[in-house]
Parts: C-alpha cells; sequence; structure tokens
C-alpha cells in the first residue's frame, strides 16, 4: 500500500497538494469541511483571477478534476475531530455531517485551511460596514462581478463615483493585524479595471497608503489600470464615511497634497485584508501546530522551507501559513506535498527497517 | 503701494513694508527667492524626539495620514500629526514652532492611528523641554504661574476657592470641619471654584448632592488645581508640585470615594495620581449620579432638545459614553438628539492640553476657534428656536461655549449647560421657565 498523505483543506492549495501526491505515486486524503471543492475562491464568489483575470470557476474546475483520481479520496462536510501520532504514523479521526466518524492512518499531513477576510466590523475608522448599503468590501464586490454587473446595492442602479479604500484590516497594529495581506492592492485594481469595463462612465478611485504591485502585478495590473482604464490613484487615506443626500460622503486626507478631501461616492469597497480562518486556528490547535501571533500556521524553516511546521511530517500550504496570493499558494501546495509524501516513505523505510 | 499687487508664487517672498538703512524697499524692489531643493535631511530632530521620555512613537509613523482627518485643529488650520512627522523628519525639533502648541491632547488622532503613534506623549515631552528653555506662549506662562503661586489658574486666592458655596442654599461641609470620615469628598476643581458659570455647576451639585442624602464634603481653600493640563502642556514639575499638595490633602481625612466635576481631574486622579502615591477610588460625577438616578425625585418637566458634548478627558480617553447619556435621558421631558461627531469621534472644546490657556495665540493660526466649530454642529443638531441646550459634563465648556455661541451670532438660540444644571433644575418644585 502507497503511503498516505492527509490534506485538510479543499482550496486551490489543497486541491493541488492532493493532486501532487497522487501524480508522484502516493495516495492522499482530502477533508473538506464544506459540501464542494473550491474553497474561499469559490465560497466567496471570486469571478477573475489577478492578475491575469481568467475565470476563477474554470480555474477551479481544473483543480476540482485534479482530485478525481482513484488514489484519491475526498471526505465533503466532514472535519477532523481528533488527530495522534508523529511521522509516519498519524491517526486521524474524519467526522462527517452525519455524525459517522473514519478513522485515517497517515504518513504526513498538508494542512491547507487557509484564511478568511477582515470582518469590517472591527476596523477602528468609521466606514460604517454594516450602517450603509452602498459600502462593500471586495469580496461583495467579486460576487456582483461574478455575475457580470456592478451596482449601487442600495438602488439598484450604477454608480457613477467608485471608491476603493486599501489597507482595512491590514498593517494595522491596533487591530493586532501588523502584516500587509499583498494581495489587496492587486484585487482591487483589478476590480477597478473590471467595474471601468463594465461602466466606462464611472469614475473609479483607489485610496492608498502604499500600492503593493510587486513583480508582473506591476505591469500586469497597475500599469494598466491606470494607463488604459484611467482608474485614479490617490495617495490618501478615508477616516469616515457619513451619508449625504443619498450618497456616501468620504472624508480623510490626500497626504500628497497635504489637503483634506471630502468627496462624494455612489460605492464604496473596503479593501479588506486576510486574517486565519476558523479552520486554520482550529486545525492548527488540534494538530498541535504552532501558530505565529496573528495565529497563522508559523513556517519556522523560513525562508528556505517556507511549509514545515513545528511538528515533523506536517506541512502547511497556502494562506493557511499568512496572506498569500495564488501564485504563492500554488507553488507551496506543491513543495508541501513532495515534502509530505517524502516525509511519509522516508519514516516508511525506518519503520520497515526497524521491523526487519 | 496699495497698487503693487503682491505676488503669491510658492517660493517668492515679497515684503508689502520693507525699510533697510533708511531706504524705502517695500514691493517688488525686496523680492527673493527661497531655496527650492532639498538639500539634506537631518536626521537629529527625530532622534531628539525619540530620545525623550514620551516622544518615542512619533518615529513609528507611516505617513498614511489618518490622523489628519481626524484632528479637531486640521479642521480650522493646517495641522496634524502626520504633518507634525513630516516636519521633523525634515529637520525641524518643533521648539520654535506654533504647531508645538495646537495640540489639545484631544486623543482622536490615537484612537485611529494603525501604528499607535501617541500624541498624547509626544506633545507634553517635547513641551516640557520649551518650558525649560523658557519658551513659553506669554498667556501659557500666566496660566502656570498662577497654578504655581496659587493653585488655580486664573490666579484666585485660594481662600477664596469656596466662595460659591455661600449661595448654594444647602450647606456645604469642609472636611476638616467635619471631624469624622465622609462617603464621598468632593472635588470641586478649578473652574467650579472660580468661574461664575462654573459656580453655578458647583451650586447645583451641592443641592443635587444635598436632595440624594449624599454623605459629603469638600476640601475647600485646602484643594488645588488637579494639574493634568499643565502636565500636558509641558510642565511636568508643576504637575508634580499640585499633585503632591493634593495627595497630602487627601491622606489627611477619611472618605470613600472621590467625585470630581472635571474630567481633566479624573485623568489625573485616575491615571497619574497612582504612580505619585494616591490610589483610591475616583469617579466623574456623572458616574456618581448614574448609580443613583433611579433615587432622583423629579419635580419638573423641561421640555428641551438637548444635545451632548462628550469631553475628551471622560470618553474617548477614559471610556464613558453612557453614564452622562443615562442620567439626561432620565431628565423628564428631554430629548437627546447625537451630533454628527459624538461618543468615540467627539469634537474637542479647544481646551484641553493647555489649550484653555492658549485661546489668544491658536487664534493666530485658525480660522475659528473649535468651541465656534462645535457650537455650529450643535446648532445644526438642536436647531435654534430657544429650547435647544448644548449640554456638557466638563467644567471647561460652559465658558468656552457660551462666548462660541455669541462669537456665532447664536445668542439667544441655544444655551449651555452643564448636565448637573439640568437635573437640578428637574429636581426644583416650580415649573422651570426655559433653560
Amino acid at each position: 500500500m502507497p503511503e498516505t498523505v492527509l490534506v485538510v483543506g479543499g482550496g486551490p492549495a489543497g486541491l493541488e497538494a492532493a493532486r501532487t501526491v497522487a501524480q508522484l505515486g502516493g495516495r492522499a486524503v482530502l477533508v473538506e469541511r464544506r459540501d464542494v471543492l473550491g474553497g474561499t475562491p469559490d465560497e466567496s464568489h471570486y469571478a477573475a483571477l489577478t492578475p491575469n483575470m481568467g475565470s476563477a470557476q474554470e480555474a477551479l474546475d481544473i483543480l476540482r478534476a485534479g482530485v478525481r483520481d482513484p488514489a484519491i479520496e475526498v471526505h465533503l462536510g466532514a472535519r477532523l475531530s481528533a488527530f495522534a501520532g508523529s511521522a509516519g504514523d498519524f491517526t486521524a479521526s474524519v467526522t462527517g455531517a452525519d455524525g459517522a466518524t473514519t478513522e485515517v492512518k497517515a504518513g504526513a499531513v498538508v494542512v491547507a485551511t487557509g484564511f478568511q477576510h477582515f470582518d469590517p466590523g472591527r476596523e477602528t475608522q468609521m466606514y460604517g460596514y454594516y450602517e450603509h448599503a452602498d459600502v462593500i468590501t471586495l469580496p461583495d464586490a467579486e460576487k456582483m462581478l461574478s455575475e457580470h454587473r456592478f451596482v449601487r446595492p442600495s438602488t439598484g442602479e450604477p454608480p457613477r463615483n467608485v471608491a476603493f479604500i486599501q489597507c482595512v484590516g491590514s498593517r494595522d497594529r491596533r487591530l493586532g493585524n501588523d502584516y500587509c495581506s499583498k494581495v489587496c492592492c492587486g484585487v482591487a485594481s483589478k476590480e477597478a479595471i473590471e467595474i471601468r469595463r463594465l461602466l466606462p462612465d464611472a469614475k473609479v478611485y483607489i485610496f492608498y497608503i502604499d500600492m503593493r504591485m510587486y513583480g508582473y502585478w506591476e505591469n500586469e495590473i497597475y500599469w494598466p489600470a491606470q494607463e488604459q482604464y484611467n482608474v485614479n490613484y490617490i495617495r490618501g487615506i478615508v477616516t469616515e464615511i457619513v451619508a449625504k443626500e443619498g450618497r456616501l460622503l468620504m472624508k480623510g486626507e490626500d497626504t500628497t497634497m497635504g489637503r483634506p478631501l471630502e468627496v462624494l461616492m455612489d460605492v464604496i469597497v473596503l479593501s479588506v485584508g486576510m486574517e486565519p480562518s476558523r479552520g486554520t486556528r482550529e486545525v492548527a490547535a488540534l494538530l498541535g501546530v504552532e501558530q505565529n501571533r496573528f495565529g497563522f500556521i508559523a513556517t519556522p524553516g523560513e525562508p528556505m522551507d517556507p511549509v514545515g511546521t513545528s511538528v515533523p511530517g506536517i506541512f502547511v500550504a497556502g494562506a493557511a501559513a499568512g496572506p498569500k496570493d495564488l501564485e504563492d499558494t500554488m507553488g507551496m501546495a506543491g513543495s508541501a506535498a513532495a515534502k509530505a509524501l517524502a516525509a511519509a516513505r522516508q519514516a516508511g523505510v525506518r519503520t520497515a527497517g526497524a521491523v526487519s | 503701494m496699495s497698487d503693487q499687487p503682491l505676488i503669491k508664487v510658492d517660493r517668492i517672498l515679497e515684503k508689502e513694508h520693507a525699510v533697510i538703512d533708511g531706504i524705502d524697499i517695500s514691493g517688488r524692489w525686496n523680492r527673493m527667492f527661497s531655496q527650492r531643493s532639498i538639500t539634506e535631511y537631518p536626521t537629529e530632530a527625530m532622534d531628539w524626539i525619540t530620545g525623550l521620555d514620551g516622544g518615542e512613537s512619533l518615529r513609528d509613523c507611516y505617513q498614511c495620514g489618518k490622523c489628519v482627518p481626524v484632528c479637531p485643529v486640521q479642521h480650522v488650520g493646517s495641522y496634524g500629526p502626520r504633518k507634525l512627522h513630516v516636519k521633523v523628519l525634515r529637520g525641524n525639533n518643533l521648539i520654535d514652532d506654533p504647531d508645538l502648541w495646537l495640540c489639545t491632547t484631544c486623543g482622536n488622532c490615537f484612537r485611529v492611528c494603525p501604528k499607535e503613534v501617541n500624541p498624547l506623549q509626544i506633545m507634553p515631552a517635547i513641551r516640557e523641554q520649551a518650558v525649560l528653555q523658557g519658551k513659553v506662549p506669554d498667556e501659557l506662562a500666566q496660566a502656570f504661574a498662577n497654578l504655581q503661586r496659587q493653585g488655580n489658574p486664573q490666579g484666585e486666592s485660594p481662600r477664596k476657592r469656596v466662595d460659591w458655596a455661600a449661595e448654594a442654599g444647602v450647606p456645604v461641609p469642609l472636611i476638616g470641619e467635619l471631624g469624622r470620615p465622609v462617603d464621598v469628598l468632593w472635588y470641586v476643581s478649578d473652574y467650579t471654584s472660580y468661574h461664575p458659570r462654573g459656580k453655578d455647576a458647583a451650586r447645583a451639585m451641592a443641592r443635587v448632592l444635598t436632595a440624594l442624602g449624599v454623605d459629603f464634603a469638600i476640601l475647600g481653600p485646602e484643594e488645588r488645581s488637579d494639574g493634568d493640563s499643565a502636565r500636558l502642556a509641558g510642565e511636568t514639575g508643576l504637575f508634580e508640585l499640585l499633585a503632591e499638595q493634593n495627595i497630602k490633602a487627601f491622606g489627611k481625612y477619611a472618605f470613600a470615594r472621590l467625585v470630581v466635576m472635571d474630567p481633566h481631574a479624573y485623568n489625573a486622579f485616575r491615571n497619574h495620581y497612582p504612580r505619585l502615591g494616591w490610589t483610591g477610588e475616583v469617579l466623574h460625577y456623572t458616574q456618581f449620579l448614574a448609580e443613583h438616578v433611579e433615587r432622583i425625585a423629579w419635580r419638573s418637566r423641561l421640555d428641551l432638545e438637548v444635545t451632548y458634548h462628550d469631553p475628551c478627558y471622560l470618553g474617548r480617553n477614559n471610556g464613558e459614553y453612557d453614564a452622562p447619556r443615562k442620567l439626561l435621558a432620565a431628565i423628564p421631558g428631554v430629548r437627546l438628539a447625537e451630533m454628527p461627531h459624538n461618543r468615540a469621534n467627539g469634537y474637542c472644546c479647544g481646551g484641553g492640553g493647555g489649550g484653555m490657556w492658549l485661546d489668544g495665540f491658536v487664534a493666530e493660526h485658525v480660522s475659528e476657534r473649535l468651541s465656534e466649530r462645535r457650537v455650529r454642529e450643535a446648532v445644526a443638531t438642536v436647531g435654534t428656536d430657544g429650547s435647544g441646550v448644548l449640554s456638557v459634563a466638563c467644567p471647561y465648556e460652559p465658558s468656552r461655549f457660551e462666548d462660541a455661541v455669541k462669537s456665532t451670532g447664536n445668542d439667544g438660540r441655544i444655551v449651555v449647560r452643564d448636565i448637573i444644571e439640568l437635573i437640578d433644575q428637574a429636581m426644583q418644585p416650580l415649573p422651570a421657565t426655559t433653560a
């Protein structure tokens, strides 16, 4: 019987990890909390992926097809309820929605439990996400864009002025989220392009502290947004949103000009960052892997080993380890799968040696 | 000269009137060009400020700018913690900069700061250095001198501190004369003791405490200013002197808790006197009365539209928003309407952090007083038909806001009342005349 790798989480990282394990001749057991595969990109209705604008569902379908393999056992609507053992000899209990528990023996584990979007109710500014219908988040906008429309939720009419506010829930010591969430600059710019495509008459603004468009995102997203789609980038931040004459008055400072800004908008999109998902926190605790002070799974071998956790035989892939874009996620998934299978095989060899 | 337009282009300087060695070179004859390029970034100013006890966090600013739009001074001028950070990064140590004295330490910037840069510590730290160098605006220096000599910023005699009590209509016992422990030592504070409108609040408080049967007494002439605003204005030594005097007086008598009229005193006793050796229970009077609100016997209905101004040092900086509102809601006939800036986002009256004693200085650097801006907000909230009330819970405010009511042309259209005055009024048996 080939070595088994337990993969926790059926988002992009988990799907890719399971597929890689099978491709390398191992066996994978994939456990997913929801009844469908695809993770946050599916659950949060991602439309087009950053930066290449390809369809999110088409990309996910490729990953889903990858786990239709006799060497991969998929448990949907399931969660880990118990876990014990050490590298080469882990035992996990997988409990389904019906309460039935299956015992899984695995030589290694890949944790791919992902992130959740920051809840804008926790921000310390006064954006009023739960107060104003036309204040929405990146995933809220994504849901509309996946239906090929972008309107003011309060009226159903297309907006004239749209603003994105960056760094909501990120880079903030007071919230305990000191880190940059890494993808929001690109995702906001991508959505801005989509809005401009849908609504050529709408003005779209991005209010930022620092634009973080590293590598190819610079030329593939940032420059086209400015040069072809006339998205207006304003270095300035917003501290308050108030309802005025049926629209939204955003108040802040244009820091380049050193002057106050008070601009009427129709829709304001909060670029919410990443936080560890509930699943990441729960699974980390159950597996006994160390979390960093933000609750993400710690990778003490950084920078040369971005997938090893504090427990030998347990690896992590994707945003369970901190803010990640999809490129990083997929790279980590392959690496974690390969290392997990190698760890399971090494442990198997040692065990076999001891028996003989 | 009047037909010679002054050039307003940036970096071109031209004086309208200039005479050098007896030669009139007014107007274009004295045109000069200031240097345009930045040729160095001296780091000494930042190193010096962050080396001060309390100045450390200035360096942490990452220029996001969230502080500036919520800064009350920015609303009436060009100012803000982010802008101070830029100045310091460019080598200005702020000692000779008017900006040093504009901060009211209201704390709204700190509320929103993602890096926890704290001007409530930074500004007093730099100001202390200015005080040591004798670079203090004259009017502030006068208040410091009064505090030093008389124990109050007005420079009144300590013996007159209890004069208000003669017209309270109820006995106001001095703890030194009682010779027994009391439940409540009522710390009256400076403006409540000496300012005409403050005295109104003091008398109302005495009547309300008496009607509730509270076992209370005051320090009287032994009371000194709490010193908190002097501390925030940079006079740490003076603060410590005043605190020492108050702590000595507190130590002479037995009382269960301290009840204060002034949020600045509340802040001092709660957060700063402990490290100087006094610890005990301290309540703002709104907190104390909120505990007893069910026992208040109301006798009049006020029929007023009331808005409430959160004092920075009761609300944002000490977290008490509900007690004053609970009291207002209990007064028969009072309809509470919130201003757009309320609770954690309350707009500063301009009196904190030494602002009380810098009105003339600050006026030269702002387009209107913070108190005037706040009064406009109150008027927009409760209207101008005469039934509107701007209620307050800090003795700095009646005088500030009443001046602002007049200067904004709202005399007779809105009134300013301490919450204790409204409570006292509604407890009186006679039908109330309009507040």
